[in-house]
C-alpha cells in the first residue's frame, strides 16, 4: 500500500475533535497517575509520609494511582486509538464523534468521582475494580456513548475483509461493557457469598487486561507496525489464531491469584493452564510484529519497547503461575512488577508510539519538539525498566524472607528499602517523562498549522533520525 | 472474518463461557452452609458481632488489605503455619458470614486471618490500640484514628497508656475514636480456630504429598 497519498485523509480531520479530546484526558490522567503512583512509592519506604490523615493511606493511594492509570490515562488513550484505527481501516470519517465528545466528557466525570469517592474510603478493595460503585454505572453509560462510533465505523467500513487491528478494537469495544456490566451485578448489585467474590474479582481484573487494554495495544501495533515498516506482517496467517486464543483463553486465568489461597485447588489449576496456553498467542504477536524492532524513530522504539514489554510479561505471567515460583512471588512486589510490566511496559508503550504516530495525522500539524520526543521515549523506556527490576528484586527479596519464619516484618522492610527507595526513583522519571509528552502535547495542539501537508511528515522522518 | 455476526457472536460466546466457569464456581461455593458440630453443639463459622461488621467496614475503607492478607495457605506451601498465621489452611467456609472478604493480594505485613486466635502471639485490644497509634515497622502510625483529649479531671477508662515519645503532652490524653474501637473489635473476632473437615483431610495429604516429593 503506498501510504504517502493515505498518510493525509479528510477522515482525521472528523475525527479530530473527539479523539483529541480523548487523547488530551488521557494525558492529563497519565500525570495525575504519576503523582499519585509516586506518593504510593514513598509511602512504602517512609511509612510516616501522608500518614496523618485517613485519606492517604498507602491503601488510597494504591488504589487511586492504579484507577487513574487505568480507567484515566488507559481507558482514554486505548479509546481514542482504537477508534482512530477502525477509522482509519474502516475507510470511512469518523461517524458519531458527538456521542464520542459527549461520552468522553461523562467517563472523565465519572473517573474524577471515582478518585475523590476513593479518597474517602469508598473502594471497593478489588484490583483493577476499585471504583466505588456508585460511579461504575455513569462510566458504562458513558462507555457505551463513546463504542458507538466505532460500532458505526466497524459495520460501516468499506472492505468486507477486515484486519487484525480491527478484530481487536472491536473486540475491546465490545467485552468491556460486558465483563463490567456482569462484574457490577455479581459483585455489587447482588453479591456473591464470601471467598465468591475473590474469584469473579479476579475474572474480572484479568478480564480487563485480556480483553480490553491488551487487545486496544495490539490493535495499535498491528496498525502501527505495517505503516512504518512499509512491510507486509509476517505470519499474518496466523494472526485469527492468536486473536481467538487471547479472546477465548484470556478472562480464565483469572483466578491465578488464588493459588494456594482458601477456593477449590481446580480454579487455579484452570489459571495455571490458560496462563501457559496464552504463551502461544505471545508467541505469534511476536511472530507478527517483530519486525518493529530494530527500527529508527520514537514511534518504532516505544512500539518495539512495548512488545518485548507485553510478550515478557505474559511469558512471566505463565512461568509464576506455576505454584513453584507463586510460593516465593506470590503476596509480593513482585506482583506488582509484574503489573507494571504488562500494563505500563506493556499497554502504555504501546499506546506511547501508536500517539507519537497518529497525533501528527489527526491534527495536521508536526509535533512542536523532536527533543521532547527522544527525552520522553529515553525517559519512559529507562524509567520502566528500573520500575520493574526494581519491584522485581524487592518481591524476590520479600518472597524469600516470608518463607523464612525466623525473619521478621520490620527486617523485611529494611532489606526491601533500597529496591523500594530504587521505585520511587524510577517513578519520578517516568513522572518528568510523561511531563514532556504533556507539554509537547499541548504545544503541538497550540501551534499554528503553517507547513505545507506535502512536507507535514518531514519532521517525524528527522525525528527517526535524531531519536 | 468477513462475517460480522458470527465474528460477534464468536466473541459473546467466548466471555459467556468463561463466565460460565466463575457460576460454576459458585455453584460449588455459592451456598456453603455453617458447619453443625454435634460435639460442640453449635455450628461454625461464628457471625461476625455488629460492632466487627462495622470495623470490617473500617478495614475495608481505610484499604488495610493493600498490606495485609487474610488466607491462610495450607502447610508446606509457604511459611504461613511456621509464622504462626493459622494451624490450618483457610477454607471457604470461614468466609461465609462476611459481606466483603478481605483476602488481600499483598503481605508487606502479616496475615490477619486468625489474629485472634494465635497462641501465644495473639495481641489483645491495648496491644492493637498501641500498634494502630505508633506504627511499627513498615506500619504506619494511624493517629488520625484517635483524638488527644484534655483531661479534666479522671482521665477516660478508654485512654491509651503510652510511655516515651508517643506519651501526649501533660494534661492531656489519647482516646480511640469510634472508627478505632470498631476496628479493634473486627480484628479481636478474626479467628480460624475451629477445624472443618473440608480443611483437615486436605492438610495431611498435602503433608504427606510434600513428604513424598522429599
Amino acid at each position: 500500500m503506498s501510504h504517502d497519498t493515505q498518510e493525509v485523509s479528510s477522515n482525521d480531520a472528523h475525527a479530530r475533535g473527539p479523539l483529541l479530546f480523548l487523547l488530551g484526558s488521557g494525558l492529563v490522567w497519565l500525570v495525575i497517575s504519576g503523582v499519585l503512583a509516586l506518593i504510593a512509592s514513598v509511602q512504602l519506604h517512609t511509612p510516616g509520609f501522608l500518614a496523618s490523615c485517613a485519606w492517604f493511606t498507602y491503601g488510597h493511594m494504591q488504589a487511586l494511582q492504579e484507577t487513574a492509570f487505568v480507567y484515566g490515562w488507559l481507558a482514554n488513550a486505548g479509546l481514542a486509538l482504537g477508534l482512530w484505527v477502525l477509522t482509519r481501516l474502516g475507510g470511512e470519517a469518523l461517524r458519531a464523534g458527538n456521542w464520542v465528545t459527549v461520552g468522553a466528557l461523562f467517563w472523565n466525570l465519572g473517573v474524577t468521582l471515582a478518585l475523590v469517592g476513593i479518597m474517602a474510603g469508598d473502594a471497593t478493595g478489588h484490583s483493577l475494580l476499585q471504583l466505588p460503585r456508585y460511579v461504575q454505572p455513569l462510566l458504562l453509560i458513558a462507555y457505551g456513548a463513546i463504542a458507538v462510533a466505532g460500532v458505526l465505523a466497524w459495520s460501516g467500513r468499506r472492505n468486507e475483509t477486515s484486519y487484525a487491528s480491527q478484530w481487536y478494537v472491536f473486540a475491546a469495544l465490545f467485552l468491556f461493557p460486558w465483563l463490567f456490566s456482569v462484574a457490577q451485578v455479581a459483585l455489587f448489585v447482588m453479591p456473591m457469598r464470601g471467598v465468591m467474590q475473590a474469584v469473579t474479582a479476579g475474572w474480572f481484573a484479568q478480564g480487563v487486561f485480556t480483553l480490553w487494554l491488551a487487545p486496544l495495544a495490539l490493535a495499535a501495533a498491528y496498525y502501527v507496525v505495517p505503516k512504518v515498516t512499509g512491510r507486509v506482517l509476517p505470519a499474518y496467517q496466523s494472526a485469527s489464531l492468536a486473536f481467538w486464543v487471547l479472546i477465548v483463553v484470556g478472562a480464565w486465568t483469572g483466578g491465578r491469584h488464588l493459588i494456594g489461597g482458601p477456593v477449590p485447588a481446580w480454579i487455579p489449576s484452570l489459571a495455571i493452564v490458560s496462563c501457559s496456553l496464552l504463551v502461544f498467542h505471545y508467541f505469534v504477536v511476536w511472530m507478527n510484529l517483530k519486525g518493529a524492532l530494530g527500527q529508527g524513530g520514537a514511534v518504532m522504539k516505544l512500539t518495539s519497547f512495548g512488545l518485548l514489554a507485553y510478550v515478557i510479561g505474559g511469558c512471566a505471567d505463565a512461568l509464576t503461575s506455576i505454584r513453584g515460583f507463586a510460593v516465593i512471588t506470590q503476596f509480593t512486589y513482585f506482583t506488582q512488577a509484574q503489573q507494571q510490566l504488562a500494563l505500563y511496559g506493556g499497554v502504555s508503550m504501546l499506546f506511547f508510539g501508536a500517539l507519537y504516530f497518529a497525533v501528527p495525522r489527526l491534527t495536521g500539524k508536526a509535533w512542536a519538539s523532536a527533543a521532547l520526543i527522544g527525552g520522553h521515549a529515553t525517559t519512559a523506556i529507562f524509567g520502566v525498566l528500573m520500575l520493574v527490576i526494581s519491584l522485581g528484586v524487592a518481591g524476590w527479596t520479600q518472597g524469600q524472607a516470608l518463607l523464612k519464619p525466623a525473619v521478621t516484618f520490620p527486617e523485611i522492610a529494611a532489606a526491601t528499602r533500597p529496591w523500594l527507595l530504587l521505585a520511587s526513583a524510577a517513578y519520578t522519571v517516568l513522572l518528568l517523562g510523561n511531563l514532556m509528552l504533556v507539554v509537547n502535547f499541548l504545544q503541538t495542539l497550540a501551534a499554528k498549522s503553517t507547513v505545507p501537508t506535502a512536507t507535514l511528515f518531514q519532521a517525524t522522518s528527522d525525528i527517526k533520525e535524531t531519536a | 472474518m468477513k462475517n460480522g455476526t458470527l465474528f460477534f457472536l464468536g466473541l459473546f460466546t467466548s466471555l459467556t463461557v468463561s463466565f460460565a466457569v466463575v457460576l460454576l464456581a459458585n455453584h460449588q461455593l455459592g451456598a456453603l452452609t455453617p458447619y453443625f458440630d454435634d460435639g460442640e453443639g453449635k455450628a461454625f463459622p461464628d457471625r461476625m458481632p455488629g460492632v466487627a461488621a462495622r470495623g470490617q467496614l473500617v478495614y475495608r475503607d481505610l484499604g488495610c488489605a493493600s498490606c495485609h492478607t487474610q488466607q491462610v495457605r495450607r502447610p508446606g506451601f509457604g511459611a504461613d503455619q511456621t509464622r504462626g498465621w493459622g494451624e490450618r489452611q483457610s477454607v471457604a467456609r470461614d468466609y461465609i458470614f462476611q459481606p466483603f472478604p478481605q483476602l488481600g493480594t499483598m503481605r508487606i505485613g502479616p496475615d490477619l486471618t486468625n489474629s485472634a486466635g494465635r497462641k501465644p502471639s495473639a495481641l489483645d485490644a491495648e496491644d492493637l490500640m498501641n500498634l494502630l497509634y505508633t506504627g511499627q515497622g513498615a506500619m504506619p502510625a494511624h493517629a488520625f484514628l484517635f483524638d488527644q483529649v484534655k483531661v479534666t479531671g479522671e482521665v477516660p477508662a478508654k485512654a491509651l497508656k503510652l510511655t516515651g515519645s508517643a506519651a501526649p503532652a501533660d494534661g492531656y490524653a489519647v482516646v480511640p475514636s469510634e472508627q478505632a474501637q470498631t476496628l479493634v473489635a473486627y480484628l479481636l473476632s478474626l479467628n480460624t480456630v475451629y477445624d472443618y473437615p473440608e480443611s483437615r483431610p486436605v492438610v495431611q495429604a498435602a503433608a504427606h504429598a510434600e513428604g513424598a516429593h522429599k
